[in-house]
């Protein structure tokens, strides 16, 4: 079974470069992408399309989107009942201490820079695997 | 003897009574008795002398003719004499003629004696009587007589006796009873009188009086003795109770005189004659710095000392004048205490002298007081005299009828008028003609105690001017509180009018151009924020995408992947650009940055590590003074230390870099200096080099030129200012001040210094 995961990223060059880096640690997974803060907002909190959405293994969200930011879609996640205990990975070009400190009051899992150098953003997809075996969400993949 | 002598005085009299009663019977008994037995003898010798001659001559015949028978007759008459035992008549030769003898006894008659008499012997009388006939003798009578009688008498008299004597001693008793009353009793009051007194003192007691004797005389001067003490007691007595009232008056006068002279507010110190310190109050004490015990006895030279103010000269203290001339003595002014302590206090002193109506002194007292208040009073005085005379604004007296009671320098150069002209005149002279109804207005308010501050209003001066003028007016108190009066300021504000009405203008036109410049230059910071944010993607986009473009086609030749470098190199480049722009532009943002205490101690050892690689390679020493505690942002301050101290790191010469933070306090804010040996700035550019993106220097040394920039914000956002002080060669220092931040002080003066390793 491969592990899903919700990326909400409204740069679709920065989408290329985060699901080749996830190959690139050789990981078995689906994609799900909103490239909408609004949309995401609707899929955690199973309105409209997205009623039936299912809380996947892993979100990464990007903090500034169209409509609604990530943290308020961080809050909506932590908020409801289906996708409370969701693993969550920030990726962003911010890196303001005070963005940081409100982010970090909603159990974020990892804190990613997106970085500058190709190398560096390659090994992001090591850093989500750590961080999926932490949480337990590849045994899970694997026992399901 | 004892026992006599301390028996009570009856019983005595009972048993002198009863003695010398018993005495006087016994002796008179005893007298009795003797006389009469003499007499009874007396008497009974003459009986029977009779009794015999009368037998003996009737016997005469018997005998002669030896009549036996008649002679026996004869004597047997003597029957009726029964004490007579036995009678005999004898012959001549001796021979028993005739006999007789008293019935029962048996004759024993005594022989014939040699002559005629009577003879007593013991019990029995013998008498012997001659027979005689024609003076012839021819016969003896013998008789034998019983003295029993006499025996019987003396016991008569015997149980007589003792019968008087009962009956006396009876009498002695009841009489001694009598007597008792008479003397006893009267002796046993005064006794009784005599322990009462002695036991109560109880002086007015009296002994009865029962007789006009001895006893009565004793009871007489009892009382009188007894009248003399009790008036003498009560003199006595009268006199202790005066002493003591005296003495408690004394003690209280004293007392109230002590409270008043310990409360008075003067110093209050009395000496002997010789000038040694009998007493000092409270007040004195606290002044002179001594205490009580210390003072007392000593000569009061040692402890009042005094000085003239300006000369500093021991001035003589008033009780040695008042010794000497014996009379008041008032002080000189300006005179100056000088306490055990040296601490001065300008006083007011008089001495004067201690005697009792008219006779020598016998001390001195010397009153002193502080006048320091008085003297500041005074001085307060004085200067606000001279403030008022100095004044340049108009400062007027006036009473509540609004007459011009003072008149200053400052009202005759506004309005005109001198003082001579003003003063008693109403104020109102100076008012506008159009603004006439004002003055009793204002003076209604002064009335009800309103004060009026910076009335504006127009006056008309001496020459017809009419003047702009503020006017703060209040009312003046007299001792008790009552309004007496107003004082004004008056201030020419005609050209602040004319030039207020102007500033209003321009401050119009600088409130305008300022909101315009502030919207500009926050639109221009938002514009920083969001340009360097957002500039920041696309730039990352382009390095990114560039290093896959050599990585997607490796077969690229070594020119192209060298033209990808330096896209890269430039996106780099222009990202650190972008982000100094970033910092820049958030110092200045409106945002409120978290404010908290911020050990600048633990900044520099956060910029310590920040910058751990550039220190290690250059091997610069640092050292940091014992840094404050700033209310702040901390970014703020790692931002300002990092720059710099990166800056003394980049900026060096050939030799190890040595930096050094110090801070200093000056005018009560902190300033600090962070000074290097490094290769120092042209005085030209000590300005420039804080411009945003000015740099000195190629790219020989890299950098952005936004770190002075930073520092410049950041210090003018405190309220403060950043220079340098530096030369060519020779290190720079630059210093900034924060006087907007409220900070910890500087720890110590002397400041340690941690180096670094």
């Amino acid at each position: 079974m491969k592990i899903r995961i919700l990326v909400v990223e409204d740069n679709p060059a920065d989408v290329m470069l985060l699901r080749w880096a996830l190959e690139t640690a050789e990981l078995d997974f689906e994609l799900t992408v909103i490239d909408d803060g609004g949309d995401a907002l609707a899929f955690v909190q199973q309105r409209g399309e997205y009623a039936d959405a299912v809380a996947p293994d892993l979100a990464i969200l990007d903090l500034n989107l169209p409509r609604n930011d990530g943290l308020e879609i961080l809050q909506a996640i932590r908020a409801s009942q289906a996708f409370t205990d969701l693993t969550v990975a920030i990726l962003s070009s911010s890196s303001s201490p005070r963005e940081r400190a409100k982010i970090d009051a909603f159990r974020v899992g990892r804190y990613i820079a997106k970085p500058t150098d190709l190398n560096e953003f390659l090994k992001i997809g090591f850093i989500v695997k750590d961080l999926l075996e932490e949480s337990g969400a590849c045994r899970r993949a694997a026992a399901s | 003897m004892s026992f006599f002598s301390n028996m009570p005085i009856k019983r005595k009299l009972m048993a002198i009574t009863m003695v010398t009663t018993a005495a006087a019977l016994l002796s008179l008994g005893i007298g009795i008795v003797v006389a009469d037995s003499s007499l009874f003898r007396g008497y009974l010798a003459r009986d029977l002398s009779a009794l015999t001659r009368i037998i003996a001559d009737n016997s005469t015949a018997a005998l002669a003719f030896d009549d036996r028978q008649s002679a026996t007759e004869t004597l047997s008459a003597l029957r009726a004499r029964p004490h007579i035992v036995a009678a005999c008549i004898y012959r001549l030769d001796g021979t028993m003629f005739a006999e007789y003898a008293r019935p029962g006894a048996s004759a024993m008659c005594p022989s014939p004696g040699s002559g005629d008499g009577i003879r007593f012997t013991g019990a029995d009388a013998t008498v012997s009587r001659s027979v005689v006939l024609a003076n012839r003798r021819i016969g003896t009578l013998a008789l034998l007589y019983d003295l029993g009688e006499i025996r019987e008498r003396r016991i008569l008299y015997g149980e007589t006796v003792l019968g008087f004597l009962l009956a006396s001693s009876l009498l002695a008793f009841l009489l001694s009873s009598k007597m008792r009353s008479v003397i006893a009793t009267p002796i046993s009051q005064l006794a009784r009188a005599t322990a009462s007194v002695s036991a109560t003192r109880d002086y007015s007691i009296r002994a009865q009086k029962f007789s006009g004797d001895e006893l009565g005389v004793l009871a007489d001067g009892f009382n009188e003795m007894l009248a003399g003490i009790q008036s003498r007691d009560h003199e006595l007595r009268s006199a202790l109770l005066a002493r003591e009232d005296a003495l408690r008056e004394a003690r209280s006068s004293r007392d109230s005189l002590e409270t008043t002279l310990a409360s008075i507010g003067d110093a209050v110190i009395s000496t002997d004659v010789e000038g040694r310190i009998v007493f000092a109050n409270r007040v004195a004490l606290s002044l002179l710095k001594w205490t009580e015990a210390e003072v007392a006895g000593r000569p009061l030279d040692e402890v009042f000392r005094i000085v003239n103010e300006f000369s500093r000269e021991t001035v003589e203290s008033p009780v040695t004048k008042v010794l000497r001339e014996g009379s008041i003595v008032g002080m000189a002014n300006h005179t100056v205490l000088l306490a055990k302590d040296g601490t001065e206090t300008p006083i007011d002193d008089s001495g004067a002298p201690i005697r009792r109506e008219g006779g020598p002194i016998q001390g001195t007292v010397l009153v002193f007081r502080d006048v320091t208040a008085r003297r500041d009073a005074e001085e307060t005085s004085r200067l606000l005299v001279s403030i008022v005379e100095s004044s340049g604004d108009a400062i007027v007296g006036k009473n509540l009828n609004g007459i011009v009671t003072s008149w200053n320098k400052g009202a005759e150069l506004i309005f005109g008028y001198s003082a001579m002209e003003m003063i008693g005149h109403p104020v109102s002279l100076l008012a506008a003609p159009d603004r006439l109804d004002e003055m009793p207005e204002i003076l209604a308010r002064i009335r009800r105690g309103e004060r009026i501050d910076g009335y504006e209003t127009v006056r008309r001066t001496k020459d017809g001017t009419r003047i702009n003028v503020s006017l703060t007016i209040s009312p003046v108190y007299d001792a008790v509180g009552r309004i007496v009066g107003a004082s004004k300021i008056a201030r020419d504000i005609t050209g602040q009018v004319r030039a207020a009405a102007r500033l209003a203008e321009l401050n119009a036109d600088l409130q305008r151009s300022n909101e315009n410049l502030a919207r500009s230059n926050e639109d221009l910071e938002r514009f920083a924020f969001v340009a360097s944010h957002d500039l920041q993607e696309p730039l990352r986009m382009i390095a990114v995408y560039s290093q896959l473009l050599v990585k997607s086609y490796p077969e690229t030749d070594s020119q192209a992947a060298m033209f990808v470098s330096n896209i890269v190199g430039g996106t780099k480049r222009m990202r650190e650009l972008l982000a100094d722009l970033l910092a820049y532009a958030e110092i200045g943002a409106r945002v409120e940055q978290p404010v908290e205490a911020v050990d600048l101690n633990a900044v520099m050892e956060i910029v310590r590590q920040n910058l751990k690689v550039a220190i290690d390679d250059s091997g610069a020493v640092i050292s940091t003074a014992d840094l404050p505690v700033v209310k702040a942002y901390s970014g703020h301050f790692i931002s300002l230390f990092q720059n710099l101290i990166g800056n003394a790191i980049k900026y060096r010469s050939e030799l190890p870099p040595v930096i050094r933070v110090s801070v200093e306090e000056t005018g009560g804010h902190p300033r600090f200096a962070i000074s290097d040996n490094g290769i120092g700035i042209e005085p030209e550019y000590h300005e420039k080099i804080f411009a945003a993106f000015k740099r000195l220097h190629g790219k020989k040394i890299p950098g952005t030129g936004i770190g002075l920039a930073i520092c410049q914000r950041v210090v003018e956002r405190y309220g403060g200012r950043i220079w340098v002080e530096s030369d060519v060669g020779r290190g720079a220092t630059f210093r900034f001040t924060l006087p907007d931040v409220s900070w910890s002080g500087v720890r110590s003066g002397v400041q340690s210094e941690r180096k670094a390793e």
